[in-house]
């Protein structure tokens, strides 16, 4: 095959321009990372990251991103399982809306889910505007303050400025990743190994668990390790819905960008590093799941 | 003719599954439609509701401020109260204007690096392909503010080319002005000049290219791989240069996936928010409109972000439109194809394509 | 005379193939999938190149090995006709002319009339607007032949011309290529592993296997006089006669380890109820499967217990009254015996 290709003309040009524009916009300012980061002291970094106040951004981050991956690995198998199987009004729609968190500004994701979540928001207020409804409606059957204000509060979400909100966001940017690597294996997972399990009695529940889940698992789990690492790296959509109280509910990133803002470059440097890693490593993970599930189906065939 | 079995076979499952469907996939439905429209639909709604909270009126506002009136003779108190408004009106056209003049850059040059890029990776085989690709997809695993950190090492103050960057002086080709030649053989003239690249509306580009850059190649690669290279070889036979080859025949095979790359590149240029952060330095003149929303949202003025922030959000909704209009229109021909003709299938595939495909899932491009 | 030769040295899918093919011929590269013959075609089309300073590809005794595959003057068939789907069918036909540079490209007009007049070529006339994915498999073909043709090539290459249609289909196309070679006299080489195909339509057929070609000949000759084991197995049923070494001397010029082998196709096997001069060999009938027009028959001998396949014409079985279980003789009309690794 490889000779084939020399007749197609272009690889000089278009291998070089490639290789020119990634090697000055990203290889190089990658590079600069990596000369920095050479340059801290480890005393500089592990004092950066021992202060408490670092260290609970770390544990904020993680925490928060640990929890809105497990709820995106529910419910966007779920999500991903009724669209591909359950075909039902709407469906199109909904499938074409999980691309949503990639292509919204992820400023605008946090205005817009702060404001849901505040007081007297569509969530956060939810209960109050029930019972708003109810009393309304009840006016004009004649029962002026059917319900005492405050009736439904416990149906009021406000999020807003605290850390669940945090995680409610979080969820909102890995929501895609679960979703798009389960669908395609289920897509092309054939039926007929489930009406087998179903002919040999078992429950729908049982087939799902010992004949399906074991063969999306390894996209189901690399689904989810990728809106983990989204999550730690968020930044635009958090700051927006979070109090970013100092030592309270600061994520890493936001921490970053203060060290910047008050030009402490390389505690910046140190942390961005900390993160980074953190990323890849959970990068390389996906990559052993990948190659793991590989040797196995392989063994199986 | 040929469409009515296949159109069959797959309706007559679903009507049968749905007539009998289980309690158990009723509330799978039902989680699934909440969870959506909890996560996705109303925070869209909200939107555009937030921003006409206050009327049709309010939401103009935030992007037209009538001219003061001198006939009128406005009060001291009217004529602050009106040069504000031009004020905040100025500076949310001058951040549309900065995030337009980013995009007419940014998109462009990535267009042109996804075109080479793919073009290289799914024509030719050659050493490092793999490595390639892991490299273009980085980005996405680089957390936006370490985006902008790394320019900042590379151009800031104590960065790399910390000296040489911050004593860079640049004009703006923006300010390009007619001086005439009085006293001058040269009529053009540059009215102002940057200092240095971080800070700058270069840093803004640079950062943008970076977290941008992958997206109209990822939306290239599955696309070209899958079609292969007989129709190059066939044209180049028939004795066309490499450039026409190019230009009439992968061209218009792409065309849809390129469009889809370029409008969602475009969305993510304009919507960049934690890169661009970093680099630009709060300053006003270099808010692009997710600064400028974060600005007016610290200001409390929720109305007016939201009213910067639909623009955005319609930016969005088009990019999935388009989207599955190019998923319906690849899925058609695909499915024209396969009808007739054995299309390429796994067993063909080197190892090495079939791992580029599960780097870049999605033949039609579709994120993640 | 115009020729073609092609030497080459060794490279990964071809050992040392020279072929010389002459001008106006239908020639067949005939082998089982990885025996090189696709990889052949394109390197005489220039699409793969010959390792370098291995060997060269001339046409009508000019070197062409450096030339561009643009510029060979070559016309290429893809397996899946590799037909613009973004062009009309008319589009698709007239690109070979419109790519060419604006001082040799003809006129407009002249374009529309050299494309209707290989559609007509075709038998597609009617199909100049339609997109590919509008067509049949056939027409594809056919489309892909007249865009191929328009440029003038001094060779037609065809990729497994009838591998992707149907039986019914592919039959038909074959005689129309046949037809249509006759009329416009283009020397076309064309890959197959289908053997029937090879023989129906080609004037000379190059066997090949493993990177060589074993045999080049006329269809009658690669049939009747198979210059190997090879050959003779690749061209259709056989069976096989191992001959024993039963106390009979042993020849010098016989190569080591080898026993000759002999090869005799089910036709070949003449069934007979008497042993007339007693030459015959004494087998009874095992299974009797009918084919339409002819009879399979398959034998078992008595002498070794070796199965043996006959092929008879449908009167051949009816005069012959064959039954399962009766006992017959056999005689074979026409052997070829080789010398053969018994390694193989």
């Amino acid at each position: 095959m490889a000779r084939v290709t020399r007749v197609i003309p272009g690889l000089p040009l278009t291998l070089g321009y490639a290789l020119f524009y990634l090697s000055l916009l990203v290889l190089l300012p990658l590079a600069a990372l990596v000369i920095k980061t050479t340059q801290l002291s480890w005393s500089e970094l592990i004092a950066t990251i021992v202060d408490p106040v670092v260290v609970a951004a770390f544990r904020l981050t993680l925490g928060a991103s640990i929890i809105a991956a497990a709820v995106n690995g529910v419910f966007g198998l779920i999500v991903a399982w009724v669209l591909v199987r359950e075909p039902f009004l709407g469906r199109r729609f909904f499938d074409a809306l999980i691309d949503f968190p990639f292509a919204l500004p992820t400023a605008v994701a946090g205005i817009t889910f702060s404001a849901l979540y505040l007081k007297d928001g569509w969530i956060g207020g939810f209960g109050d505007h029930l019972v708003a409804a109810a009393n309304f409606l009840a006016a004009h059957a004649g029962h002026p303050n059917l319900l005492l204000p405050g009736a439904l509060s416990g149906l009021d979400f406000p999020f807003s400025n605290t850390n669940t909100g945090i995680v409610i966001v979080l969820i909102f940017v890995g929501l895609p990743f679960v979703v798009r690597t389960v669908q395609p294996v289920l897509q092309e997972w054939d039926t007929e190994f489930e009406q087998a399990a179903h002919s040999l009695g078992a429950n729908g529940w049982t087939t799902f668990r010992r004949v399906v889940f074991p063969e999306i698992f390894p996209a189901w789990l690399s689904g989810v390790a990728l809106a983990f690492a989204r999550a730690i790296g968020e930044y635009g959509s958090v700051i927006f819905i979070a109090s970013n109280i100092p030592g309270k509910s600061q994520i890493v990133p936001l921490q970053i960008v203060i060290k910047l803002d008050e030009f402490q470059t390389s505690q910046a440097t140190a942390m961005g590093v900390v993160l980074l890693v953190i990323a890849l490593l959970v990068l390389l993970a996906i990559n052993g799941i990948e190659f793991w599930s590989r040797r196995r189906q392989r063994a199986v065939a | 003719m040929a469409d009515a079995p296949i159109v069959n076979a797959q309706t007559i499952p679903t009507a049968r599954r749905a007539a009998k469907r289980t309690f158990m996939a009723r509330l799978l439905i039902a989680v699934t439609v909440l969870f959506l429209t909890a996560f996705v639909v109303l925070p869209i709604l909200n939107v555009f509701s937030e921003a006409l909270s206050n009327g049709v009126g309010a939401y103009v506002s935030t992007f037209y401020a009538p001219a003061l009136n001198p006939d009128a003779k406005p009060t001291m108190y009217e004529r602050m109260k009106l040069s504000a408004e031009r004020d905040r009106v100025e500076r949310t056209w001058s951040s549309i204007r900065l995030s337009c003049i980013v995009a007419a850059i940014v998109v462009p040059l990535n267009i042109l690096f996804g075109l080479a890029a793919a073009w290289a990776i799914t024509k030719f085989r050659f050493k490092g392909r793999v490595l390639l690709v892991s490299l273009i997809d980085l980005p996405f695993s680089i957390s936006p503010v370490i985006a902008g950190l790394i320019f900042v090492l590379l151009f800031g103050r104590g960065g790399i080319f910390g000296t040489w960057a911050t004593n860079l002086q640049w004009p703006d080709p923006t300010s390009l002005t007619w001086q005439g030649f009085a006293g001058h053989w040269w009529p053009l003239a540059f009215a102002r000049t940057y200092e240095g690249i971080i800070f700058t509306p270069l840093a803004i580009v640079l950062a943008t290219i970076f977290v941008t850059f992958p997206f109209v190649a990822r939306s290239l690669i599955p696309l070209m791989d899958v079609q292969g290279t007989e129709e190059e070889l066939a044209a180049l036979s028939l004795g066309a240069s490499g450039w026409r080859t190019f230009r009439t025949v992968t061209l218009a095979n792409i065309k849809w996936g390129l469009l889809y790359g370029a409008i969602l590149c475009t969305a993510r240029t304009f919507g960049e928010f934690g890169a661009v952060s970093v680099v630009s330095g709060h300053i006003d003149i270099n808010d692009t409109m997710p600064l400028r929303i974060e600005k007016l949202w610290d200001d409390y003025d929720m109305q007016a972000a939201f009213s910067v922030a639909t623009l955005l959000a319609g930016l969005a909704i088009l990019t999935l439109v388009i989207q599955s209009i190019v998923e319906w229109k690849t899925n058609r021909t695909q499915a024209a194809e396969s009808r007739e003709l054995e299309v390429k299938s796994d067993e063909h595939r080197s190892a090495e394509d079939q791992q580029i495909l599960r780097l870049l899932p999605g033949a039609q491009g579709r994120e993640p | 005379m115009r020729r073609i030769s092609k030497f080459y040295g060794s490279s990964q899918a071809l050992k040392d193939v020279s072929l010389k093919v002459e001008s106006g011929e239908l020639v067949a590269l005939l082998g089982p999938s990885g025996s090189g013959k696709t990889t052949l075609l394109r390197i005489i089309a220039g699409i793969e190149d010959a390792d370098p300073g291995s060997g060269k590809v001339l046409f009508d005794d000019i070197d062409v090995s450096s030339t561009e595959v643009g510029k060979r003057r070559i016309g290429f068939v893809f397996q899946h006709y590799a037909l613009f789907k973004q062009m009309s069918v008319f589009e698709n036909i007239a690109f070979g002319l419109r790519s060419k540079p604006r001082r040799e490209r003809p006129s407009n007009a002249a374009i529309r009339a050299k494309v209707e007049e290989l559609l007509t070529l075709v038998q597609l006339q009617n199909f100049a607007r339609r997109y590919p994915n509008q067509l049949s498999g056939g027409q594809r073909q056919r489309v892909a032949l007249a865009r191929a043709l328009a440029v003038e090539p001094q060779v037609l290459l065809l990729d497994e011309p009838f591998g992707a249609l149907d039986a019914t289909v592919r039959r038909e196309l074959r005689r129309w290529l046949r037809k249509l070679h006759d009329t416009i006299k283009v020397t076309t080489i064309f890959v197959t592993h289908d053997q029937e195909e090879a023989l129906e339509v080609a004037d000379r057929i190059a066997v090949m296997n493993a990177g060589k070609i074993e045999q080049f000949a006329s269809p009658e000759e690669v049939y009747e006089r198979p210059a190997n084991p090879f050959v003779f197995r690749f061209l259709g049923n056989y069976n096989l006669f191992h001959a024993r070494h039963d106390g009979g001397p042993h020849r010098h010029d016989e190569p080591e380890n080898a026993t000759p082998v002999t090869f005799v196709r089910p036709h070949d096997v003449e069934i007979l109820r008497e042993n007339p001069d007693g030459s015959a060999i004494a087998a009874k009938v095992t299974h009797i499967g009918f084919a339409g027009a002819a009879v399979n028959v398959e034998l078992l001998r008595h002498d070794d217990q070796q199965p043996i396949d006959a092929e008879l014409t449908n009167q051949a079985y009816r005069d012959l009254g064959l039954k399962q279980d009766d006992e017959v003789f056999i005689r074979l009309r026409n052997s070829h015996s080789f010398y053969e690794d018994y390694a193989i």
